[in-house]
């Protein structure tokens, strides 16, 4: 073939994130709409104030399963025949709690937006909560579990919350329940949560896609305007605190062919300055293959299929509502690796944190990422839900409206200096919480010698 | 020299059109333009999969993708990855039965360097290849193999249903990651041969979709695909066609370590791209897509013997298409119940065929998942690309979802009928070994699922 140097780009064209337009309906629900050109399938995000803090003592769970219970019947209709209408608008609604709330995101055809939405609407107005269904859906959540004490990436994430947060603070537990909470949960449970939490003055609605030709006003007025309730102060956060000590766990897996790893600890979330910075050493460190972690772990060693290393806000208020720390994140890295290659990955990843904290980033690498970061808006936001699901984030975090398109201004503007100081405060090697789900006759004595902390085996 | 013709919109296609081009090497090339967005996708399917192996190389297609990320004659090491993400783009490739795919998306000014990353590698590959990346890739796929498949619960269940349901020696026998055996014998040289056999212009298709001009574009793609010399050194896949149905039940039973009983099966259905394939679809999802169906109804709802049930579909075009039983047993319920009362909703929905309000409902859901799939410009590209290869016509990805809505409740009932029915599927069973301890697990998303650069 006749080679051709390589091309040089041309003048890039402008792209924002989308602003959305914020309003209140009359009954106090929150409005953010956005227009995406193009997007037939429209994405909607329902934010409500009910966060796990928030489920009574010894009833972990009960957010969850009000979530799922959303969808599984209303005063009109059955838990078959809910189902059955919303999948013939072809849409799907997944509703989920977690730390700061319950998030409910449908996704519809825009030519049956309106047919859907009165569903949602139906269902956060007049859920049934029947006790047949909710006994249904515990004992389903039950028959989950195992499963996913099988899993060994979620194995580790349960174990490392447990390791970090202290054994009274909600975040130490799992966020679906345990056995034990879940089997306590009944229908007066649940409906007994939704009356606490669940009103749409505290409750935000993000609506996005191609909405030429909708009368949003009417559609939401129709709708989720018809849903009604007193009003609330938003709840207090408690300080979120963890002891990352730098120490070892590990969950046995006799006969594991790899190790997951899960190496974290918390850190600054998106109301920190810092936060910028952070995601752009973090990127440097671990974002992708050729990532200094990837790098040596995995194109130069093949000891893993990929190591990743991330910061994902766990929950997030504004600053001053509160003493102390009420926002955090986690930082980790996670992947896995053969059992064989456990120490020796180990022994590499503390030398590659190591040699960061030494030498810092280059500039080089720090071009690189924020290329990367920012020039992948564009591609990252193509459809109307990862819109949805950020604008939603922010919500639930307590952000303005324009966060994420101030963003990517402030990662233009980091230094190297400053993404390494960042990286390097959020992975320090004496204080990072290492959970491997492994065989531990096989990786305890190899971990040992390595001296990265002390450790301990629990059973799988 | 690049030929077109101008395409016009047609119905379903949400007033998209596609061109197609031929350079005069062989390289079919398919362009949309969509302007909404800054944004253009790069897609490069050529026409080999792990259909194409041969015994005792099973994984060399996957292998070999991999290898494809190593650098090639102007490319030193990890440089397709580095100047297409620092570039603000991101990639990936992909192996399945019928095909291997690479696809770049990139913001609009960009598009160019994404042309010449694709045709460097076209036509360089093997200046660059060596030892060293092969001796890597071999250990990082092996890891793929174990994180994906075998240490994970049920997790090596598709290579053991696939190996029920298509005979030895059938080239969809064994699936694309291949055995850990043959993946260390895979050697340097098969690698080369694997490149200079399947890795030409004229076994590709190409396609460029959104914020591009198709006259500037298509100088482009001739400036540096132009000049790669067809080579016509490939043989045709081995013969994957078989009767109609199974005509007896193939079953397995494996005793492992699981967290829970479970009943999965692969049932025989027609090929990709026949009218019959998208009734069975459509029966599929009647049956087991998503909350409201039979399945659904039946085992989770009413009999709550399962946690989840439910079916999904494997479109082939070289061979019998799968339909895809799972259902996973909830407590101590025993299997030949769960199977008892999904051969009775199987056979009552063959006896009366779906109701109207399902067949909606059905139609509805594989509608969205198509506008889903061309929501996105690496969607569209994937699926002209699809087409193309597969049945030589891009223009039919834009036409796909009027044809699964013309479908009638009638052919729907007929492709249960002829195709769901005990003797035409393949049988797998999970007996697990011990009783697993009591507890509770966490979902937090704590890990991340993605992989750049190297996903089967």
């Amino acid at each position: 073939m006749q080679y051709h140097p390589q091309p040089t780009p041309g003048v890039a064209r402008p792209w924002a994130f989308p602003a959305p337009e914020r309003g209140a309906l009359p009954n106090g629900l929150t409005v953010l709409r956005c227009h995406r050109p193009g997007q037939q399938v429209v994405a909607v995000e329902i934010f409500l104030d009910a966060p796990l803090d928030a489920e009574p003592e010894g009833f972990d769970g009960v957010a969850t399963i009000m979530a799922r219970a959303l969808s599984e019947g209303t005063d009109k209709r059955s838990a078959e025949e809910f189902a059955a209408e919303l999948e013939r608008c072809g849409a799907t609604l997944d509703a989920h709690a977690d730390h700061p709330g319950v998030r409910v995101s449908l996704e519809v055809p825009v030519s049956r937006l309106a047919k859907a939405l009165g569903l949602v609407a139906e269902a956060l107005r007049a859920p049934a909560f029947s006790g047949s269904e909710i006994e249904r859906l515990v004992g389903n959540r039950l028959d989950e579990i195992p499963h996913e004490q099988a899993n060994p990436a979620r194995r580790a994430a349960k174990q490392l919350a447990k390791e970090l947060f202290p054994a009274t603070a909600r975040m130490s537990r799992p966020r679906q329940g345990t056995e034990e909470t879940v089997r306590r949960i009944d229908a007066a449970a649940v409906r007994a949560f939704y009356d606490a939490h669940v009103r749409p003055s505290t409750a935000t609605a993000v609506v996005v896609g191609d909405l030429t030709g909708v009368d949003v006003d009417a559609l939401l007025a129709e709708t989720v305007g018809d849903w009604s309730g007193d009003s609330a102060e938003p709840g207090q956060a408690p300080p979120v605190t963890a002891d990352d000590r730098g120490r070892v766990v590990i969950v046995d897996r006799p006969g594991a062919v790899q190790t997951q790893l899960l190496i974290g600890r918390i850190g600054a979330d998106r109301h920190d300055s810092v936060w910028p910075a952070q995601v752009l050493g973090t990127y440097c460190l671990g974002g992708t293959l050729t990532s200094r972690l990837d790098r040596v772990l995995r194109e130069e060693k093949g000891y893993t299929y990929g190591v990743r290393a991330f910061a994902q806000v766990l929950r997030s208020t504004a600053p001053g509502t509160s003493s102390g720390r009420t926002g955090a994140a986690m930082l980790a890295i996670s992947g896995s690796v053969d059992t064989e290659s456990t120490g020796p990955a180990l022994d590499d990843l503390w030398k590659v944190l190591r040699t960061l904290a030494a030498e810092g980033l280059t500039d080089a690498e720090r071009e690189t990422a924020v290329q990367n970061l920012v020039g992948v808006a564009p591609l990252k936001f193509e459809t109307a839900a990862s819109v949805a699901g950020t604008l939603a984030d922010q919500v639930e975090q307590h952000l303005p409206d324009d966060y994420q398109a101030q963003l990517y201004a402030r990662l233009a503007e980091t230094g190297t200096v400053e993404a390494t100081a960042a990286v390097v405060n959020a992975f320090p090697v004496d204080r990072l919480v290492t959970v491997l789900v492994g065989d531990a006759s096989q990786i305890a004595d190899p971990v040992r010698a390595l001296g990265i902390g002390e450790v301990s085996v629990v059973s799988g | 020299m690049p030929m077109g013709h101008t395409a016009t919109a047609q119905a379903g296609s949400g007033g998209r059109t596609a061109t197609e081009h031929r350079l005069a090497n062989g390289l079919r090339v398919v362009l949309s333009e969509d302007h909404l967005t800054p944004v253009a996708a790069v897609c490069l399917w050529y026409d080999v999969g792990s259909r194409h192996e041969v015994k005792g190389r099973t994984g060399l297609a996957h292998l070999f993708e991999h290898l494809m990320f190593q650098g090639s004659g102007q490319v030193k090491g990890n440089g397709h990855f580095e100047l297409v993400q620092g570039a603000g783009g991101s990639l990936n490739g992909t192996t399945s039965f019928e095909r291997t795919n690479y696809f770049e998306v990139m913001p609009t000014h960009q598009l160019e360097l994404a042309l010449w990353l694709e045709a460097d590698r076209m036509g360089s590959l093997l200046a660059a290849l060596d030892e060293e990346s092969m001796e890597n890739q071999r250990d990082v796929v092996k890891n793929e193999r174990r994180q994906r498949y075998d240490n994970v619960p049920y997790g090596t269940a598709f290579e053991k249903l696939t190996a029920l349901a298509y005979p030895e020696g059938h080239p969809y026998h064994h699936t694309p990651i291949g055995s850990m055996a043959d993946l260390d014998a895979a050697t340097l040289e098969d690698a080369r041969t694997f490149f200079r056999t399947y890795y030409a212009p004229n076994n590709a298709v190409l396609s460029v979709v959104g914020d591009i001009d198709p006259q500037e574009t298509l100088a482009w793609v001739e400036k540096y695909f132009g000049s790669i010399p067809a080579h016509d050194g490939k043989q045709p896949p081995r013969d994957g066609t078989l009767p109609g149905i199974i005509g007896e039940q193939l079953r397995e039973v494996v005793h492992a370590e699981v967290p829970a009983r479970a009943l999965m099966a692969a049932y025989r259905l027609p090929h990709d791209g026949t009218r019959e394939c998208d009734a069975a679809d459509l029966a599929l999802t009647v049956l087991g897509g998503g909350e409201s169906s039979r399945l659904h109804n039946r085992l989770v709802r009413r009999d709550r013997t399962a946690v989840a049930a439910g079916f999904g579909l494997l479109r082939l075009s070289g061979a019998p298409s799968l339909g895809w039983l799972d259902v996973k047993t909830s407590g101590g319920v025993e299997v030949p119940e769960i199977e008892a009362a999904v051969d009775e909703e199987l056979a009552r929905f063959a006896a009366e065929g779906p109701t109207p309000e399902e067949m909606e409902r059905a139609q509805a859901q594989l509608e969205r998942e198509w506008l889903d799939r061309l929501a996105t410009v690496e969607g569209r590209a994937d699926e002209l690309c699809r087409y193309a290869v597969l049945f030589g016509d891009p223009q039919l990805a834009l036409t796909a979802v009027q044809r699964v809505l013309d479908v009638t409740a009638e052919e729907v009932q007929a492709a249960a009928r002829a195709c769901l029915r005990p003797d035409n599927r393949a049988v797998l069973v999970y007996e697990p070994i011990e009783v697993p301890a009591g507890g509770d697990a966490d979902d937090a998303g704590a890990g991340t699922d993605t992989h750049e650069g190297a996903e089967q």
